[in-house]
């Protein structure tokens, strides 16, 4: 049964990504979006929750080739789904709390570094501890929930259900938490933290919330990635992905939850079709007329010639947009320019 | 098994080697934000440019081949200008705007200048021409080579002539005015935006000094080097205050020792750690930084 080839396998990879880096972005929304916290570790806990997953379902190391992990609860799976993920999600929250609690009550600057910086030390710990991460080797018998029972591509569909559907309930959930009165208290905080506090609001405590409610979220996305690759490699979980939610929430628009979800398709959709760019030039270059057929091998010549030129060109790409987003439309594809307004001001 | 004192000693000085390394790149980061009122998150990209450039002028791929000294002179002078265009081009036009959309706009210019410099000369670990020197032992109690030597020589020099600078010459005065109250100065007939400027070039000039020392102790080096380094600037920028150039020089003498005493009696895997570590301690009980008051 080739039900997903070529254009459909894509598509529904695409989807599936763009699903958990919707969840991603609509967590760091809930930190910098709606509460103004200046969160650049965001891939920690991302990272947490993927590896909590590993952890919790992984078959023991005997069983696979090049173990060092000396933790594993190989729970059966599909009934593990759901516990693996709760998981994820819990730890995702936990490390959010232990890095919130060292650095909520910093200003903009030292909140921005500070968590730069810590989750800069949870990576050196994935990448160095192999008893627990199996370091670059990875974890890479991640199951994939009911994968056996469906086939490939059955599981494929049934996955990009499963991760549109948790998108949804994550969206609607945060809708309901930003209307509901605690909802306004973080705004306020991202308005005038002095004015929260002098209503008598504990600020750090309301900062400290928002923060763990979004580490629990991308601890939640981690969970589904993991189960979705079936495998965990330190190299997933670069500085990077933070800035790619940021560049996400940022062209969607921050403070806004639909945004949120939109800048994610779009920033991944982007960024899985570049890999067409080859396939692409080969097109136009055979629908060229006679005489112009040396046009494009000799514009092509003036470029270096190195396999990372396109890789990294996506990100020259990515940067711009942060420097044209912000200058040109700071609230983004969905933003509220009055909300926008109140995060730049320095407090 | 005894103390071992030869260790230690020679623990402090690899500190104090790294230390003057930092130093230069975290006075630099932290002169720009005294007038800018950002952190520059694209500031290790003028760490990585100063090295390439060197790299380049010195390799002959300009079809000149400098002597080594003569090309990191030229590769700091042509880094500094390019800070000022980059200033120019996206800084300036948003400078009105709040530290929020400077600071995030820094994060897209940083994406830009690496991977653009990555697309351009690939990943592959480039090296400065520097001679493999044998270690000279000093007062029978410490070992180093003269290019640690130089580098802490050159550190020093570079301490002091920012010390010059601020202390004694109109620009030092203006930037020390700008970075009180920017609106006063500018009422007091200050021209800010040329200081501004002017400020720009000394950091990202003293970025690629830092890029440049940083290659001549820890070659090979990657477009990623910068970015890489760029946190622990950011550790001895923040132990110090940002915005304080004197703090800044004693933040990066704590984050070398640090991060050596670290790797040697600790462990080598969590270099950078110890830099985090001290820095969130210190922040937790001084958010200011261990040097407050003005500079």
């Amino acid at each position: 049964m080739a039900l997903l080839t070529g254009w459909m396998a894509f598509l529904v990879t695409v989807a599936t990504i763009a699903c958990i880096y919707g969840l991603l972005t609509l967590g760091l929304n809930v930190h910098y979006g709606h509460t103004g916290l200046l969160n650049f570790g965001h891939v920690a806990f991302f990272a947490a929750g993927a590896y909590a997953a590993a952890i919790a379902t992984m078959p023991p190391p005997s069983t696979v080739t090049n173990a060092s992990y000396t933790i594993w609860f190989n729970l059966p799976m599909p009934y593990a789904f759901p516990v693996s993920l709760a998981a994820a999600t819990l730890v995702g929250g936990l490390l959010a709390l232990l890095i919130g609690s060292a650095s909520v009550r910093l200003d903009t600057h030292y909140l921005a570094i500070a968590t730069f910086a810590l989750a800069g030390v949870f990576e050196d710990v994935l990448v160095n501890e192999a008893w627990l991460t199996n370091v670059s080797f990875g974890m890479n018998s991640v199951p994939k929930p009911a994968r056996d029972v469906l086939g490939a591509d059955a599981w494929q569909l049934g996955y990009l259900v499963f991760a549109a559907l948790s998108l949804a309930i994550v969206y609607l959930l945060v809708e309901r938490v930003m209307d509901a009165p605690f909802g306004r208290l973080l705004k306020g905080v991202r308005e005038s933290e002095d004015a929260a506090q002098m209503l008598g609001k504990n600020t750090t405590v309301a900062k400290l919330k928002s923060f763990v409610i979004g580490g629990m979220i991308a601890g939640f996305a981690g969970g589904v990635y993991a189960h979705y690759l079936g495998s965990v490699v330190t190299a997933q979980f670069v500085p990077n992905v933070t800035f790619m939610v940021y560049a996400a929430m940022l062209l969607g628009g921050a403070a806004s939850n639909t945004g949120a979800v939109v800048g994610a398709f779009l920033l991944v959709t982007f960024e899985e079709s570049t890999r067409f760019i080859i396939t692409a030039y080969d097109w136009v270059q055979s629908m060229l007329p006679d005489p112009l057929t040396g046009v494009l091998p000799a514009l092509a010549g003036l470029l270096p010639n190195n396999p990372s030129f396109i890789p990294s060109l996506r990100f020259v790409i990515i940067g711009l947009l942060f420097v044209l987003v912000i200058r040109f439309r700071p609230e983004g594809l969905f933003g509220d320019p009055t909300e926008i307004k109140s995060l730049g001001e320095e407090n | 098994m005894a103390f071992d004192q030869l260790q230690f000693l020679q623990t402090v000085v690899f500190g104090l080697i790294e230390g003057s390394v930092i130093a230069v790149g975290a006075v630099g980061l932290t002169l720009s934000y005294s007038v800018t009122r950002f952190i520059n998150f694209a500031y290790g990209e003028f760490l990585t440019y100063g090295a390439y450039l060197t790299v380049f002028l010195a390799g002959g791929l300009f079809g000149i081949s400098l002597p080594l000294p003569a090309a990191a002179v030229a590769a700091i002078l042509i880094v500094g200008a390019f800070g000022v265009g980059v200033s120019r081009v996206f800084f300036e036009p948003i400078s009105e705007r709040g530290a929020l959309p400077l600071l995030i706009t820094s994060i897209g210019v940083s994406f830009i200048l690496r991977n653009g410099l990555q697309a351009w000369v690939g990943v592959q670990a480039r090296q400065l021409p520097v001679p493999l020197m044998r270690r000279t032992e000093y007062f029978g109690l410490v070992e180093l080579t003269d290019l640690e030597l130089s580098v802490v020589v050159v550190s020093i020099a570079t301490m002091l002539a920012v010390h010059f600078v601020l202390q004694r010459t109109m620009l030092g005065k203006r930037m020390r005015a700008i970075s009180g109250n920017r609106s006063l100065a500018e009422v007091a007939g200050i021209d800010t935006t040329r200081i501004v400027r002017q400020t720009w070039f000394i950091s990202a000039a003293a970025g690629a000094l830092s890029g440049v020392l940083y290659a001549v102790l820890f070659s090979p080096f990657r477009p990623a080097v910068g970015f890489e380094y760029l946190i622990v600037i950011f550790a001895a920028t923040l132990l110090g205050g940002i915005g304080r150039p004197y703090g800044a020089m004693l933040g990066a003498v704590l984050i070398g020792l640090a991060m050596n005493f670290g790797s040697t009696y600790l462990s080598a895997n969590y270099t950078r750690a110890y830099a985090f570590l001290i820095l969130v301690a210190v922040l937790l009980v001084r958010p200011e930084g261990i040097r407050g008051g003005e500079f």
